[in-house]
């Protein structure tokens, strides 16, 4: 399989999350499509450490680090959810607009 | 291009992912996108047992198709919104992103076809755990124990960010 | 003495100075005192230069004011005996009004302004007089009109009051222009700006005919709009909005006798060019008879003399250009004295009937105000040319100078319009003066101060005329060594004759209608009621004014305005609108939603790689 199709996939992938961070009104579907994004990284990440110009483990291993961060940020983004629910009573992303100053 | 295991096994599971994606983006219920996720989590496994990356791809099952997507379920449970999850009165908003996501899909594939890649040929047979393992030890010891500590700061902040406000 | 004589004008300008200074804190009496004081002092000074001023070009002092490339343009002062003379006529009749204004605006809450404004016109017109080049000239040319605006429009909370200030400014401006014009080509063509260098230039046959009698036609426009010639006449009436001393000072004695001045001041350029003697006599022939005519029926005491003065100062005009250059200067100055005097009368009139000025509501003053009435007498008898009287003898001058030119017709002219002064002097005179009083309320007293600058001028109408009968000396002391002939030897017997009788003929027709009554005016009237109307209402040209010049005009500003309003401001809006527009799309752009932003960073993002992709393909 050459290394575009890996690519490709990851692209695909990409494209659908971002999609889905712009458009989606529920907050918590906004994380997973962030989730999707990081994904669609990490298997750009894995693909390289096979297909790559220099070839090594080092992919997997930036994966692994990928993963572990993603999980952070989960996490971390969940709970910012749960306050923001207490406060607001909405998770509706349209209604956060309080950056208008 | 010739039809053998390896190319039968990406077509399946890029198609996996890729409906279970387009899915978690159409379903208007909220529990199935979450299912849908994890479904396209578990083929994202599937593609990195194919790039010889076995253990990322336990990592992968292990904390996105369970842990991340428990979470999520827990994230949906305990807030209330709508059930589903139809966006109406941004019609407009909605074909912009579409364009703009378009294009930007459009410059990406057409970057990755248009670069020749003239990759080494990689020895597969020593991508082993226990390489593995010696890379992250040994070479890359230093980013994971910061990991360890950043890991450490997500619980303490989620649980913080989490808390009632009126404990704290 | 006389190498000082600039110091003559500086006199009333240290009198302004110190009376703006003042201001209102000096009492009425103390503000009188400082301007008649500095105006009888130049009044002294300048009988002392008239009796040494040698004869020709007199004597010149200049100073260098500015340098042009090789030009130099200067400022200082000539004295010729045209120059003493008018310095004379103007400080005494300043001085007189001075004292008089004293009683006129007595109680008058701006007394101190009044007094400045008139020394500051007294200033302007004494270095009018002796301004040796055409700038300086112009300058204090200026500057009595401005003195003018401001004392016409003295009461300024009167409305036609501050119309008649802005009608007499704008109407004389149009004049101005012509000499501002008439200034630029003679230093154009003579490359100075010297009076007597233009002349010298012009005499030597320098400057093109044709050229001459345009800066003659320039001129006598400047003098036209000044001294109330037709067509700019009409803004001399509505002068007479402003107080009686200014009307007795500016607007009849001394300011309106600047544009025939200016004529004899630079009288060898009219007499090069034959076009311009013929302009000037004819205009002036016309004027006269015109502004008579009108002066027939006003009702108002101050009118009826203002439209005498436009008539007058066209018999000054029409001897000018009938070469009669002695006549016209001679004119001119028994004018000021029994003009100044009518006025002077006619406010001291006014003020005895507290402001009554129409004189349809007047009479029988000969019995109240004997004093008054002898003097005013005096002055109607010397305007209508009665001898002994000044006015005899100048327009005997007048008319006798327009004969030998050999211009009947304008000799007719003059000799109508002298029947027509005395009918018309004597009307206001009997209305006035005789018959039974038509008013409300009683006269009151009129004062002494009021009533011995009166005197003064009286004398001087009744002996004015000695100044050149018998034997021409004032003719011969003018133009000695000027190269001015100085006119006409002898009159014919007849014509002393002519123009009495004429003169008592109108006097009779006044006296018939109005004391005896035995001709009725209502009759004349009716029999020629068009005509009647037509002089009432001077000949519609005011009304034609209005819709020739003013109804166009005001159409084009009201279309400019329309162009304004909607076409410039309409891109204008249309400017901020296109802003507000984008505003408007740009505050729609931050409506706080994390989405909208991220999706113009995405486009953002976009545009860019896009653009950095194609920057690597070409």
């Amino acid at each position: 399989m050459p290394v575009t199709s890996y690519l490709a996939l990851g692209a695909i992938l990409f494209s659908i999350g971002l999609y889905g961070v712009l458009t989606k009104r529920n907050a918590v579907i906004v994380l997973f499509s962030i989730e999707l994004m990081l994904n669609a990284a990490n298997l750009n990440l894995v693909a390289f450490s096979k297909f790559g110009l220099h070839p090594s483990q080092v992919g997997q291993v930036f994966s692994l680090f990928s993963i572990t961060v993603a999980a952070a940020e989960a996490a971390i983004g969940i709970a910012i959810l749960f306050a923001l629910y207490r406060n607001r009573g909405t998770v509706e992303a349209d209604r956060m607009n309080s950056l208008k100053g | 291009m010739q039809w053998n295991g390896e190319f039968l096994a990406f077509f399946l599971l890029s198609v996996m992912a890729i409906g279970g994606a387009v899915f978690m983006i159409h379903f208007t219920r909220v529990v199935h996108m979450v299912l849908a996720l994890a479904f396209t989590f578990l083929s994202i496994a599937g593609i990195y047992v194919l790039l010889h990356a076995e253990f990322v791809a336990a990592v992968q099952v292990l904390i996105y198709t369970g842990a991340v997507s428990i979470l999520m379920l827990f994230g949906i449970m305990l807030t209330k919104h709508r059930t589903s999850d139809h966006s109406d009165s941004r019609s407009r908003h909605q074909l912009l992103s579409f364009v703009g996501v378009a294009a930007f899909f459009g410059v990406i594939m057409w970057v990755i076809y248009h670069t020749p890649f003239s990759g080494g040929k990689a020895e597969t047979a020593k991508y082993t755990v226990a390489n593995l393992g010696e890379w992250v030890f040994k070479q890359y010891v230093i980013p994971f124990e910061l990991t360890s500590v950043l890991l450490l700061a997500a619980l303490v902040g989620a649980v913080i960010l989490a808390k009632k406000e009126r404990d704290a | 003495m006389l190498a000082n004589a600039w110091v003559i004008p500086l006199l009333p300008l240290a009198a302004f100075v110190l009376l703006l200074a003042g201001g209102r804190r000096w009492k009425e009496g103390v503000a009188a005192w400082v301007g008649s004081i500095a105006v009888l002092a130049a009044c002294v000074w300048s009988l002392g230069v008239l009796a040494v001023v040698p004869g020709g070009t007199g004597r010149k002092m200049e100073i260098p004011w500015l340098s042009l490339g090789d030009t130099v343009i200067t400022m200082g002062m000539e004295v010729n005996r045209l120059n003493a003379l008018m310095l004379l006529i103007v400080s005494l009749v300043s001085f007189l009004v001075h004292v008089y204004s004293r009683g006129y605006m007595r109680g008058d809450e701006r007394f101190s302004v009044f007094y400045a404004y008139l020394a500051l016109f007294t200033f302007s017109m004494l270095g009018l007089v002796i301004s040796p080049n055409l700038l300086q000239f112009y300058i204090f040319w200026e500057l009595v009109g401005v003195c003018s605006f401001l004392l016409i429009g003295y009461w300024y909370y009167k409305p036609e009051a501050k119309a008649a200030a802005k009608k007499a400014f704008i109407l004389t401006r149009i004049g101005d222009v012509g000499l501002f014009i008439a200034v630029i080509l003679a230093f154009w063509h003579t490359g100075t700006l010297e009076i007597s260098g233009v002349i010298q230039a012009v005499q030597d046959g320098k400057v093109e005919a044709g050229i001459v009698t345009l800066i003659a036609l320039l001129i006598f426009a400047g003098a036209v709009g000044k001294s109330g010639q037709f067509p700019l006449h009409t803004w001399l009436p509505d002068a007479m909005e402003g107080p009686t001393p200014v009307s007795a000072l500016i607007h009849a004695a001394t300011m309106v006798a600047a544009g025939v001045y200016l004529v004899a001041r630079t009288f060898p350029l009219f007499e090069a060019s034959p076009v311009a003697m013929d302009t000037v006599a004819y205009v002036g022939a016309f004027t006269a008879l015109f502004a008579a005519s009108i002066g027939l029926v006003q009702n108002d005491i101050k009118r009826v003399l203002a439209y005498s003065t436009v008539s007058q100062l066209g018999y000054m005009m029409l001897a000018l250009g009938s070469a009669g250059y002695t006549a016209g200067v001679f004119h001119l100055m028994t004018h000021a004295f029994f003009k100044a005097l009518l006025f002077l009368g006619a406010g001291a009139v006014i003020v005895a009937l507290h402001h009554e000025q129409d004189i349809r509501r007047m009479g029988g003053l000969w019995n109240r105000h004997k004093g008054a009435g002898v003097l005013f007498l005096i002055g109607c008898l010397a305007i209508s040319g009665i001898p002994p009287f000044s006015g005899f003898f100048s327009k005997e001058e007048v008319l006798l100078s327009a004969w030998q030119d050999g211009r009947w017709g304008v000799f007719a002219v003059g000799v109508l319009a002298s029947f027509f002064t005395a009918f018309y002097m004597f009307r206001l005179f009997f209305l006035v003066f005789a018959g039974e009083y038509r008013g409300k309320g009683q006269p009151g007293p009129v004062s002494s101060g009021m009533m011995w600058p009166m005197g003064v001028l009286a004398a001087l109408a009744l002996l004015a005329g000695f100044a050149e009968f018998p034997g021409g000396w004032l003719s011969h002391w003018l133009t000695e060594e000027t190269g001015i002939p100085a006119g006409h030897g002898s009159a014919p017997v007849w014509l002393p004759l002519l123009t009495v009788s004429i003169a008592a003929a109108g006097i009779a027709l006044a006296w018939g209608m109005y004391v005896k009554q035995s001709v009725s005016p209502e009759q004349w009237r009716a029999r020629a009621p068009w005509g009647y109307r037509v002089l009432l209402h001077k000949y519609y040209v005011d009304e034609g004014y209005a819709a020739v010049i003013a109804l166009p005009y005001k159409g084009l500003s009201i279309f400019l305005r329309g162009f304004d309003r909607y076409v410039v401001e309409g891109l204008v809006r249309l400017a901020t609108a296109a802003v507000q527009t984008a505003a408007r799309v740009s505050t729609r752009l931050q409506n706080g939603q994390v989405q909208t932003y991220a999706l113009i960073s995405v486009i953002g993002l976009v545009l860019l790689m896009i653009g950095l992709a194609a920057g690597r393909l070409f």
